[in-house]
Parts: structure tokens; C-alpha cells; sequence
């Protein structure tokens, strides 16, 4: 009896989590992914691309699109450089934050803007492969031919106001990021793709620069 | 007798403050025409402006997306360039108003007030033709439209050819203005600015693109 339920019990685990992401499978043995993982993350020095960004509007049936170039330089340095609908600067370099926005420039610390802070630092642990490790979140990682997706629920208050899950799209190729999907809990969701990735070319110094 | 002369000294200031306090009082009442103000109402429907909003030192900026919904009600989402969404509003029918969403750090209730009051002066919300006036102001005519508190006031020239900017207003004096800047084309405006005068709270609305239905 007690086998049938537990038998019962996996079938519908397995159908859930085969249901929530169409074309992924749960991962239940997640070691050796955490280590090839990790071990990508730390063999990647650099990154960049370009990115484009959707967000949906899910009551309202629109969706707002951006896109623009993105650079990632281990350990704490971020450039997203937003081109289109218009131009938007933001740079973050070892917990200082920079914006121009138009003819706006806005200098921050890390410290001052507590939910700012938080955003900032899930995008660059996504790229940077240190999510895993962020005890602001719980995961699971589920798996599909050519990648693997890594769900993360906020455990803090903050974070559970923002958000409902952000998901990483991971490429099996690299274990480098390939999107970055962000769900609030409205149901409204933020998809960051990034295209044509090059991993550890030499990015100046200046890029990151806060001036 | 210094006694009186002071009393009525305090008493002549005090009046003089009152008068001179009160912004409208010396306008001329005149018969109003509603339909001069509705041809200045502006075509917000599926337009995403780049929004920015400085309150008491503090900055943000992002995009806000306005859409006329099937229901009669008006939705605007206003949201940073990386997706979070600040707050999502609806004003809907009979002058309702919904939070479907905002962050907690946003989540006040003078703030949410005040929100809903600019934005509903700029969407010529709450416009009962009933009890309407305006007061005419040497080439101005002030087209008053009271509120459940205070009067909402849209500024036009005598010929009635031009909305030169609108007004939130106490009794007495202004608390907040707006202007719109409309495109040639349309009645959808190019930008829209909104600053008030009673504290340092202003929010400047730019036009990026009409946006096409899904």
C-alpha cells in the first residue's frame, strides 16, 4: 500500500515538474551538475554579448522590448548598456552602482538601496554561476536535451515581494547562462536572451569604469 | 489704545493673508463650456512613455505603459528598464481605482493617494459636468471641476485654442501642476510633466513609441 502511494506520489512529481517546464525533466541527482557547473562558472572570466530583452505584461497582453550589450567580468563587474526603446547605462563595479539615464547620472553603493542591491546582485550571480550558492533562494534544476534550467524561489520577504521564481537557462555546451527569466507575482514575466556570447575575450578596464 | 492698535494691526494681517492666501479669489466667475476642456483630452491608450520620477531626493526611472482595457478601465505599469515592476494601477469605472500591484517600498498610503490624483487630472478623470465652473483670470479661463477634496483645475486661453496646463488646487491655492506637450499628429502628448509646489515630488512622462497590440 504504502508503495503504491509513494510510486503514486513520484508519477505525479515527475508529471508536475515535466508540466511546469514542457521539454524539461526534474534533476534529482544534482552533484555532478553543481560541479561542472561551478567549475564552467570559475574557467569563465569574461563575457560578452549582446542582449534582448521581453517583458510581458500578462493581464494587459503586451510585451515591452529592449535590447542592448552586455559585459561581465569576473568577479563583481557588470555593464548592461540598454540601446533600445532608449539609451540606459548601468555599470556595477565591486558593489558600487552607476546609471545614466538620458542626461541623468546616478551614483549608488551597494548599501543604499536595499532591493536595488538585491536585483543587481541575482544578475550578475546568474551570470557569474554563483546563484547556486545565494542563500536568498532555494533551487531545483531540471534538465532537457540541450539545457538545463535552474528554478530559484526567493526565501526572503523582500525578494518574495518581487518575485515569485527567476529561472536560469543554462547551455549544456558552456554551463554559461543562455536567458535569464524573471516571473513576478502579478504573473507578469522579464526574459533577458543573450546572443552571441563570447567568453573570455579582453574587455578593458574602461568599460566597467564609474566615472 | 496701543492695545487696540495692535489688535487691529494682527487682525489687518491676518486678513490680508487670508485675501491674499486665496489664489482664485480674485477671478471672475463666468459661464463655463464643458466642451472646451474634452477636446484637450489627451489619446493615452497603448502608448509607453520614459518615465522619470524624483521624490525628496531620491530618483527613478523606467518605463510606463499605458492601456485602455476592454472594461472601460485604464491600467498604467510602470516598471524599471530591468523589468520590476514599481506599481501597476487601474482606474476603472464610476472613479474606482485598483492596486494590482507595488513594492513595498512604494506601498504608502499618501503616496498611492497622490499617485492616483495626478494621474487622474492628467487622464481628465473625474470630470462631472454638473457641478463645473470657471473663473476667468484677465486672458486665462480656469475650467474648475471639484473633487471629493479640492479642485482640479484645466487652464486654457479665452479663445479656448490652447490647454496651457492644469492644476490640482486646495481651496485656496495650487498644489500641483501639469502640462502636456502634444504631438502634431494626434491627441496623444510627447511628453507630460507633472511637479508639485507644496514639496519636492516631480514625474516627467517622454513618448518613446505607440505600441502594437499583442
Amino acid at each position: 500500500m504504502i508503495k503504491t502511494f509513494t510510486l503514486a506520489g513520484l508519477l505525479l512529481c515527475c508529471f508536475y515538474s515535466r508540466g511546469q517546464y514542457p521539454g524539461y525533466a526534474l534533476l534529482n541527482h544534482r552533484e555532478s551538475f553543481n560541479k561542472s557547473f561551478t567549475k564552467a562558472a570559475a574557467d569563465v572570466e569574461s563575457i560578452q554579448s549582446a542582449f534582448s530583452q521581453e517583458k510581458y505584461l500578462t493581464m494587459l497582453s503586451e510585451k515591452i522590448k529592449s535590447t542592448g550589450k552586455f559585459y561581465y567580468r569576473q568577479k563583481d563587474k557588470l555593464r548592461m548598456e540598454y540601446i533600445q526603446p532608449y539609451p540606459y547605462l548601468l555599470i556595477l563595479n565591486a558593489g558600487k552602482i552607476y546609471i545614466k539615464d538620458g542626461q541623468k547620472e546616478n551614483k549608488l553603493s551597494a548599501s543604499s538601496n536595499k532591493i536595488f542591491q538585491q536585483v543587481n546582485r541575482i544578475l550578475l550571480d546568474c551570470v557569474g554561476g554563483k546563484m547556486l550558492e545565494n542563500p536568498e533562494f532555494q533551487s531545483r534544476i531540471f534538465e532537457s536535451t540541450g539545457t538545463f534550467l535552474v528554478e530559484f524561489k526567493p526565501l526572503t520577504k523582500n525578494l518574495s515581494a518581487l518575485y515569485k521564481n527567476i529561472n536560469i537557462v543554462i547551455d549544456k555546451k558552456d554551463f554559461t547562462a543562455t536567458a535569464i527569466e524573471m516571473f513576478e507575482l502579478s504573473g507578469d514575466k522579464t526574459i533577458i536572451r543573450f546572443q552571441n556570447k563570447e567568453l573570455n575575450a579582453q574587455i578593458p578596464d574602461s568599460v566597467f569604469n564609474i566615472p | 489704545m496701543r492695545k487696540y492698535l495692535i489688535r487691529f494691526l494682527i487682525s489687518l494681517s491676518v486678513a490680508c493673508l487670508i485675501f491674499s492666501c486665496n489664489q482664485y479669489s480674485h477671478m471672475r466667475k463666468i459661464q463655463s463650456d464643458e466642451s472646451c476642456v474634452q477636446k484637450f483630452k489627451p489619446d493615452l491608450n497603448h502608448v509607453v512613455y520614459q518615465t522619470s520620477v524624483d521624490v525628496i531626493g531620491n530618483h527613478i526611472s523606467g518605463l510606463l505603459l499605458i492601456k485602455y482595457m476592454p472594461d472601460s478601465s485604464t491600467r498604467i505599469v510602470f516598471s524599471n528598464q530591468m523589468g520590476v515592476s514599481f506599481f501597476d494601477f487601474g482606474f476603472l469605472q464610476n472613479n474606482r481605482f485598483k492596486v494590482y500591484q507595488i513594492i513595498p517600498q512604494m506601498n504608502k498610503k499618501a503616496l498611492i493617494k497622490t499617485l492616483r490624483k495626478d494621474f487622474e487630472l492628467v487622464m481628465f478623470r473625474n470630470m462631472d459636468n454638473r457641478s463645473c465652473y470657471a473663473l476667468l483670470d484677465s486672458n486665462l479661463i480656469y475650467h474648475a471641476y471639484p473633487q471629493s477634496k479640492g479642485i482640479n483645475y484645466y487652464i486654457t486661453d479665452t479663445p479656448c485654442r490652447q490647454l496651457i496646463k492644469m492644476q490640482r488646487a486646495s481651496n485656496k491655492k495650487p498644489v500641483m501642476e501639469a502640462y502636456l506637450a502634444n504631438d502634431s499628429i494626434n491627441n496623444t502628448p510627447d511628453s507630460i510633466s507633472i511637479r508639485h509646489l507644496n514639496f519636492n515630488f516631480m514625474i516627467s512622462l517622454k513618448k518613446i513609441r505607440p505600441l502594437a497590440a499583442e
